[in-house]
C-alpha cells in the first residue's frame, strides 16, 4: 500500500473509530434526578388538591392538569440546557454537539403526535375527561423517543424506553380489565414514570458515572 | 513534501487506534481499550508506554477495591492527533486533485 492509499485508509479507520466509540447520553444523571423530583412534586401536589385542607383548596382541573406537566417538562429542559452547557463549558466542546443534533434529529418526529394532541387537548379535548388518553400519549411516545436513540445511547437510556413505552400500552389494557378505578389513574401514572422512573434511571446513571473503569487492570 | 509532516510515532497502525478512541472520549480504562482495539495485554501496554512516555497521553491510577487504569489525551497528544490528521487530509485532498 502506497503512502496516499495509506492515507485513506487511516482517515477511514480513525473515522469508524470514534464514530463507534462517541455514546450519546441524552438525558442525564442529573437532568432525570431534576424531572423526577419535579414529577414527584407535581404528582402529589395534584393528589392532594383533592383533599379540602390542601393548599390548593380545590380540585386541579383538566387543563390545569395539563398546564402543570407542561411546566414540568419545560423546567426540565432548562435544567438540561444548563447541564449540558457546563458539561460543554468544562470540556471545551460545543454547546450543540454532533452527538446533541444526532439524538434530537433522532427524537423530533416522535414529538409531533404528542405536541398535536397536547394542542388539541388544550382546546378541546379537556371538555371530555380524555386526561388518561393524553397521559398514554405522553409516555409512549417518550419511550419511542428515547428508544429512537437505542443505536447510540447507552443500554440505560433505552431499557428507560422500554419501561415508558411497555407503561404506556398497558394502561388502556388494565383500565379496561379493572372496573371502578379511581379517578387519578393518569396523575399516578405521571408520578410513577416521570416521577419514579427518572429516579432510578438517575440513581443507576450516576453510580455508573461515579464508576468508570469496571474492569480489573492487568498492567 | 506532506509525507515527511507526518508524526511517525502516532502514524503507527495500533498508536493512531488508541489516539482515535482517546480523541472520541475524555478518558478510557485499559480493559475498554483492549475490547474496542481486540489487541494482547503485552502489545497494548508497549504502545501506552510509548505514548505516555512523549507526554501524549496521560494515565491515572485508582484503587476502588481493585486496580484501575485509565488513559486520556494530554493538551500535547490533543494538538498532535489534531495535526495527524490534518496532514493525512492533506495527502488525500493533493491526490484527489492530482
Amino acid at each position: 500500500m502506497d503512502d496516499r492509499s495509506r492515507a485513506k485508509e487511516d482517515l477511514r479507520v480513525i473515522r469508524t473509530l470514534m464514530e463507534r466509540a462517541t455514546i450519546y447520553r441524552a438525558i442525564s444523571a442529573p437532568t432525570a434526578l431534576v424531572g423526577g423530583v419535579l414529577s414527584i412534586l407535581s404528582a402529589v401536589l395534584i393528589y392532594l388538591s383533592g383533599y379540602p385542607e390542601s393548599s390548593v383548596g380545590r380540585v386541579i382541573r383538566p387543563r390545569e392538569f395539563a398546564f402543570i406537566w407542561i411546566d414540568v417538562l419545560v423546567l426540565t429542559v432548562i435544567a438540561n440546557a444548563f447541564f449540558v452547557w457546563r458539561e460543554a463549558k468544562s470540556s471545551g466542546r460545543p454547546f450543540i454537539s454532533s452527538g446533541m443534533r444526532l439524538a434530537l434529529r433522532a427524537i423530533a418526529p416522535n414529538l409531533i403526535v404528542p405536541a398535536l394532541f397536547t394542542i388539541w387537548f388544550l382546546k378541546l379535548g379537556f371538555l371530555g375527561a380524555v386526561e388518561l388518553e393524553l397521559v398514554v400519549i405522553w409516555v409512549v411516545f417518550y419511550g419511542l423517543a428515547l428508544l429512537s436513540t437505542a443505536l447510540f445511547a447507552p443500554r440505560s437510556l433505552a431499557i428507560l424506553g422500554w419501561a415508558f413505552l411497555l407503561t404506556g400500552v398497558s394502561v388502556p389494557v388494565v383500565a379496561n380489565a379493572v372496573e371502578g378505578l379511581p379517578d387519578d389513574v393518569p396523575n399516578v401514572v405521571m408520578g410513577l414514570t416521570f416521577g419514579l422512573y427518572h429516579l432510578i434511571y438517575a440513581a443507576c446513571a450516576w453510580s455508573r458515572k461515579r464508576d468508570p473503569g469496571e474492569q480489573p487492570v492487568d498492567e | 513534501m506532506d509525507f515527511d509532516k507526518l508524526d511517525k510515532i502516532i502514524h503507527e497502525k495500533w498508536r493512531l487506534a488508541i489516539m482515535a478512541l482517546l480523541a472520541s472520549r475524555r478518558s478510557w480504562s485499559f480493559q475498554e481499550l483492549k475490547a474496542e482495539l481486540k489487541m494482547s495485554d503485552g502489545n497494548l501496554i508497549t504502545h501506552m508506554r510509548t505514548l505516555h512516555r512523549l507526554g501524549l497521553i496521560s494515565v491515572t491510577k485508582e484503587m476502588r477495591g481493585r486496580p484501575q487504569t485509565s488513559y486520556a489525551l494530554t493538551a500535547k497528544g490533543r494538538t498532535s492527533f489534531r495535526d495527524h490528521v490534518a496532514v493525512l487530509e492533506q495527502i488525500v485532498k493533493q491526490w484527489k486533485k492530482n
